[in-house]
């Protein structure tokens, strides 16, 4: 607020902050678009969803939907009380995707840092390979997921085929189907993800300078000393960053379990997106619907809230 | 007076421009239609037909083709926002439902002919609370397909009853091996219930009471028809995948000659054309049960938006989709689904070929009830159902399984019919 202290006696510093005023008016034009573009993509229906979870839109009252009548919270208690249906499916959809995604989110990390430890080495067809790994990576949902699909079919998959063929089961096991639906859907999910990680480690791991390593060499540190005391601090803001996102795009998670399972998973491998889909979609009950969105963003809210402020506590701690 | 004459004419001259303009202004509608034929033989058909149309009438129909997939989020979409389309091909199930969001345009029956124009069945399912709000346009039921090959292999004729069915599937199986008897849908089918239904009908049970109060499919019978489904996969005469399958998984096993029956529809006779000319195999109706034979009429119908503002435009595309030439032409020549008019389905086409059994079992079909809330029942009935399979898979079906599920099932089923209004 510097433009505030200067006045019409202001001398330089008036000229100072005219400049300034100026500079802060080009840089409120300039965020202006993406402002706008958020309050209509993002804000707005997020109101719209808030103003729907009090209300009971319906199949009979959607045409109308601005005049339905306000229920109050009722959409929010239908939505998780566990002697209901949904409310037994919405409980059990955020263990399933909290499960999925501790387990994809760690195996894909673990993945990561291992093949960004062996791309940060030096060998012939190494942009070749960095390349190749993206692979995964750059495959659309619909297509990589769908060719996981074939793979877990009980009857066609490959998978079964070489169990079979190794002697590993004597039936063709159902993995589409119940409880082993969620670790197709797991496996799926990380090899889809783990390149992501892979990248970006990779690119952290680039910016740590090397003569770090040498004067540790000198100074007699083994291998995973280095490791430890180099290169897990220099990941260490990389990690935040990345963990955050996946957790956020994991809870999230729907294009893998829609396209691998369908509209309704089952309960054994319902997660909140397919679940919100079927209520509002199917069901045709958009106040539940979208009360169940508005849990699944105050949670991924508070998840990262806590998250961050865990972290910021630990690095606090290291520091002291 | 020469002023006088020259703004006179003046006058003549801008109303000619603007008559000139208004007559020549295009009468336009927008007409939204599923994937009912392979996509190069159906735009072809569309296209000559509008412009068969726009000769006769003057209006321009703009078509646009909508998946399965997307359609009804579509068309809730075209509902609320009033926008999208003046006329909607709507499948039978959806029909009362898209009525009772107040999205579809009450329509005069006796303007397409009056009701006994149409298959009683279809009829029904374009109505809701008694009014018309859909136009039956094309019929499907569907039918026991069977490979002869495989028949004549197992020295075995086609079923007459869901009994004789199990024996000759054991037959078969003796012959061609475990799971090869039948390939039915699954776990990922969103149309499970269709398979269903026609098998608790022919053993005697329903759906929901006749006043739409209460569910009453966990009945004996109930019990008796689930157990009957789960026991092709129980007893191997379907593959355990199949618990996994969605109908088309279903349609392509036997499609590709690796089961010997399956239940299909006519637009599977056109798969079967495409994907597996050299394929022999021949259709007879549903088999019976204990109470006789049922099946269920499905297909599509025709409805005019409530928001469209070319109310009478879209009627008059309607006439001309369901009059009997055209409707004829969609259905023999390109879709294989069956008229839904009586005077169409009178053609001779369809009592010959593989069309007999559809026809004959059309004559019997049963139509869901036309509830607003029938989306809901059909996701709670099926939701259960497959819950079913998933227990059978993983071991965990007991002897009471199935009347467990059915239970539940019901429970909501009674819930959702509380919310009909």
């Amino acid at each position: 607020m510097m433009w505030q202290s200067g006045g019409p006696s202001g001398g330089k510093a008036g000229a100072l902050s005219g400049w300034s005023r100026r500079q802060h008016q080009t840089a409120y034009w300039m965020i202006s678009p993406a402002v706008i573009a958020m309050l209509l993509v993002h804000y707005i229906p997020m109101l719209w969803g808030f103003y729907i979870s009090l209300h009971d839109v319906n199949l009979f009252t959607m045409a109308d939907w601005m005049h339905a009548p306000f229920i109050g919270l009722r959409n929010f208690v239908d939505g998780f009380n566990p002697s209901t249906t949904t409310g037994a499916r919405a409980l059990r959809a955020l263990l399933n995707i909290t499960v999925y995604s501790a387990v994809t989110i760690s195996v894909g990390y673990l993945i990561g840092l291992a093949v960004a430890l062996l791309l940060n080495q030096q060998f012939w067809g190494r942009t070749f390979v960095r390349g190749l790994i993206l692979l995964p990576y750059i495959t659309p949902d619909s297509v990589a997921y769908k060719i996981w699909t074939f793979i877990f079919q009980s009857r066609i998959g490959i998978l079964n085929r070489y169990l079979l063929q190794w002697g590993l089961a004597a039936e063709p096991p159902i993995w589409l189907i119940g409880p082993a639906a969620l670790w197709a859907v797991v496996v799926a999910s990380v090899w889809k993800g783990w390149p992501f990680s892979a990248l970006i480690l990779l690119a952290a791991l680039q910016k740590i300078p090397q003569d770090l390593y040498e004067a540790a060499r000198v100074d007699g540190a083994a291998a995973w000393q280095q490791f430890r005391w180099i290169t897990i601090p220099h990941l260490q803001s990389v990690t935040v960053t990345l963990l955050l996102m996946s957790i956020l795009w994991n809870f999230n998670a729907f294009n893998q379990f829609y396209v691998m399972l369908g509209r309704d998973p089952g309960v054994a491998a319902e997660v909140p997106s397919t679940l919100i889909l079927r209520e509002a979609f199917t069901n045709l009950r958009y106040g539940v619907g979208s009360a169940l969105s508005i849990i699944l963003m105050l949670v991924l809210l508070v998840v990262t809230v806590v998250y961050l402020r865990v972290l910021r506590a630990t690095a606090g701690a290291e520091e002291v | 007076m020469r002023r006088c004459l020259r703004a006179i004419a003046m006058l003549v001259f801008l109303l000619g421009i603007l008559t000139s303009m208004t007559s020549g202004a295009t009468r336009e509608i927008t007409f939204w239609v599923m994937p009912n034929a392979p996509q190069d033989t159906h735009t072809a058909w569309l296209e000559s037909r509008i412009e068969e149309f726009r000769k006769e009438t003057g209006i321009t129909v703009h078509y646009e083709i909508v998946g399965w997939g997307d359609a009804w989020n579509r068309l809730v979409a075209a509902i609320t926002s009033g926008e999208g389309a003046d006329v909607v091909q709507v499948g039978t199930t959806w029909n009362p439902q898209l009525a009772a969001m107040k999205g579809l345009a009450k329509l005069d029956v006796a303007e397409y002919g009056g009701t006994g124009a149409f298959m009683p069945a279809n009829y029904e399912s374009a109505t809701y609370k008694g009014a018309a709000y859909g136009v039956p346009w094309f019929a499907e039921t569907r039918c026991l397909f069977y490979n002869t090959d495989h028949f004549a292999e197992a020295k075995v004729k086609p079923p007459e009853t869901y009994a004789e069915l199990m024996e000759v599937g054991e037959a078969l199986v003796k012959a061609r091996g475990a799971g090869t008897a039948i390939a039915i849908a699954g776990n990922q089918a969103w149309d499970l219930l269709h398979n269903w239904a026609i098998i608790l009908w022919a053993f005697g049970g329903n759906l929901i009471s006749p006043d739409f109060k209460k569910a009453t499919f966990n009945g004996p019978e109930g019990a008796q028809a689930m157990n009957w489904y789960v026991d092709l996969v129980r007893t191997g005469l379907a593959s355990k995948a199949c618990a996994e399958y969605n109908q088309p998984n279903a349609d392509a096993a036997f499609i590709n000659g690796n089961v010997s029956m399956a239940f299909l529809g006519p637009w599977n006779v056109a798969g079967i054309m495409h994907d597996n000319p050299s394929l022999n195999y021949d259709i007879v109706e549903p088999p019976a049960g204990p109470k006789g034979r049922a099946a269920f009429s499905g297909g599509s119908n025709l409805a005019i938006l409530a928001a469209s503002k070319k109310q009478a435009d879209a009627k008059a595309w309607i006439k001309y989709l369901i009059r009997k030439d055209t409707l004829i032409s969609y259905t023999k020549d390109l879709t294989h689904m069956l008229p839904a008019t009586k005077e169409a389905f009178a053609d001779p086409f369809f009592s010959v070929g593989v069309n007999r059994a559809f026809k004959a079992a059309l004559e019997y079909a049963t139509a869901y009830p036309p509830l607003g809330v029938w989306g809901s029942i059909e996701n709670d009935i099926t939701g259960e159902f497959k819950a079913i399979f998933t227990d059978h898979v993983t071991g965990q079906l007991g002897p009471n399984g199935v009347q467990h599920h059915l239970d539940i099932a019901a429970q909501r089923v009674d819930a959702s019919l509380k919310n009909e209004r």
